[in-house]
């Protein structure tokens, strides 16, 4: 129970709120670029070269501001993963002028490599706290949400299932 | 948070080196009774990462100074983005055949209920949970349901501590067990492996990732309908997963809930 409290005082509904990238959008222009690199040289290994890889990045890099761009300005607040998504599927629709150019950049961006980098983050970034949460009791917790994923997980599946 | 420690190059050159070596080991896939488990690059990337945090040894305070590392964390949030714009990519091309695929995307947002079904009884029944179980349980705990929580109980309610805790496991854990699961799940070849890639969409943006990745390495061939498919689940999942669990998913946690506590009833006399 006092692991899991840390971990509500570790969640800041106030300092989350300064952190959404679309309200800094200068700070989190830079880095955005700086992630984008580590992408791109984590790319290459399976993916493309660096300069062949290079219009492919700048195409995401572009879809990402935009998207935060129209987030920030927007009147009602939709998270911005919805956002930069959206301006991505509208700009690789048939309809869209120059579709299969982006298209043909974006496949020397491979689909695994730019996710390994996020994860590499992610595991710089834990906290003594979190890692003192998993230490006492947070077991009881961990075992709870790893049903809750199967159990979502297989509930959407089997419905799908069915239906299609 | 200061610019120069999310610019910080000690962290994204440390960040590069373990990614590259990540993408050299490549996948692996070990097999596991009737189906096969497949560790990507994304999971020694986290492993690499967590070994050389410097929460966890402090030695590694010379490579990753501490406030290096907490200036990783809202660089998480941005570092998603390309991703995501690179997945909305496969949905733009792939539109007729989700729009085909129509109800069956819309309704297993409804799947999204498992959730409770299963981890709600064994945290009352098993492990003896109070009402942390109903945060815990509703829902897949992201940032809409917190607010969700936040809304009703507040945070620092019990139902609030639930939420917490599993938003912690999936933001810890939950890439990775989303990977493993849907790889597995999809080498026994019992579902429909497109069914499987909009299960996918129920998560996060690197769960999402993970999972869908997973299912492109067991059916390589189905790798652009895949994507598509868990893309524009997830979408819907941003659009829809709101209100689902707010105004179907809470209130049947809470019947449930009460049913549970009901059929034991010296629990019950325990806890007042």
């Amino acid at each position: 129970m006092k692991a899991s409290q840390t971990a509500v005082d570790h969640f800041d509904a106030e300092a989350l709120k300064e952190l959404r990238p679309e309200n800094q959008l200068g700070k989190t222009a830079l880095v955005l670029a700086a992630v984008c690199i580590s992408a791109w040289f984590s790319n290459v290994v399976n993916g493309a070269p660096l300069l062949d890889a290079l219009p492919g990045m700048l195409i995401l890099y572009a879809m990402v501001m935009v998207g935060l761009g129209i987030g920030r300005v927007f009147p009602f607040y939709l998270p911005s993963v919805a956002w930069v998504s959206l301006i991505s599927i509208v700009m690789t629709l048939p309809v869209f002028p120059g579709n299969e150019w982006i298209l043909e950049q974006l496949a020397q961006v491979n689909f695994l490599a730019v996710v390994t980098p996020v994860l590499a983050y992610a595991g710089l970034a834990l906290t003594g706290r979190e890692f003192a949460m998993f230490k006492q009791t947070g077991w009881k917790l961990v075992l709870v949400a790893l049903l809750v994923f199967t159990g979502t997980f297989i509930g959407s599946a089997v419905v799908a299932h069915i239906l299609l | 948070m200061d610019l120069k420690l999310l610019l910080s190059w000690r962290l994204h050159l440390t960040v590069i080196v373990t990614s590259m070596l990540a993408e050299w080991v490549g996948i692996v896939r070990i097999p596991l009774g009737p189906g096969t488990l497949l560790l990507l690059p994304l999971l020694y990337a986290f492993i690499i990462g967590v070994l050389l945090n410097p929460h966890l040894f402090s030695g590694m305070g010379k490579l990753i100074p501490k406030p290096v590392s907490h200036a990783s964390g809202p660089i998480i949030l941005i570092a998603i983005l390309p991703f995501i714009a690179k997945f909305g990519s496969t949905i733009g091309p792939a539109i007729e055949q989700i729009i085909a695929a129509g109800p069956a995307l819309l309704l297993q947002e409804l799947g999204n209920l498992g959730t409770m079904l299963i981890a709600l009884p064994f945290a009352v029944l098993v492990l003896k949970m109070g009402r942390e179980a109903i945060g815990a349980t509703y829902s897949i705990a992201r940032e809409p349901n917190i607010a969700i929580i936040s809304d009703r109980y507040g945070l620092r309610s019990p139902e609030g501590i639930g939420i917490m805790g599993v938003y912690v496991v999936g933001t810890m854990f939950g890439t990775l067990y989303f990977a493993l699961m849907a790889g597995y799940i999809a080498s026994l070849d019992i579902l429909d492996i497109r069914a499987l890639a909009m299960a996918c969409g129920v998560g996060s943006g690197s769960m999402v990732a993970a999972c869908s990745a997973a299912l492109v390495e067991a059916v390589p061939a189905s790798k652009d309908e895949l994507l598509a498919f868990a893309g524009a689940s997830n979408l819907l999942t941003y659009a829809t997963g709101l209100y689902i669990s707010l105004f179907i998913a809470l209130p049947i946690t809470e019947w449930m809930y009460k049913r549970l506590k009901g059929n034991t009833p010296a629990e019950v006399r325990h806890e007042s």
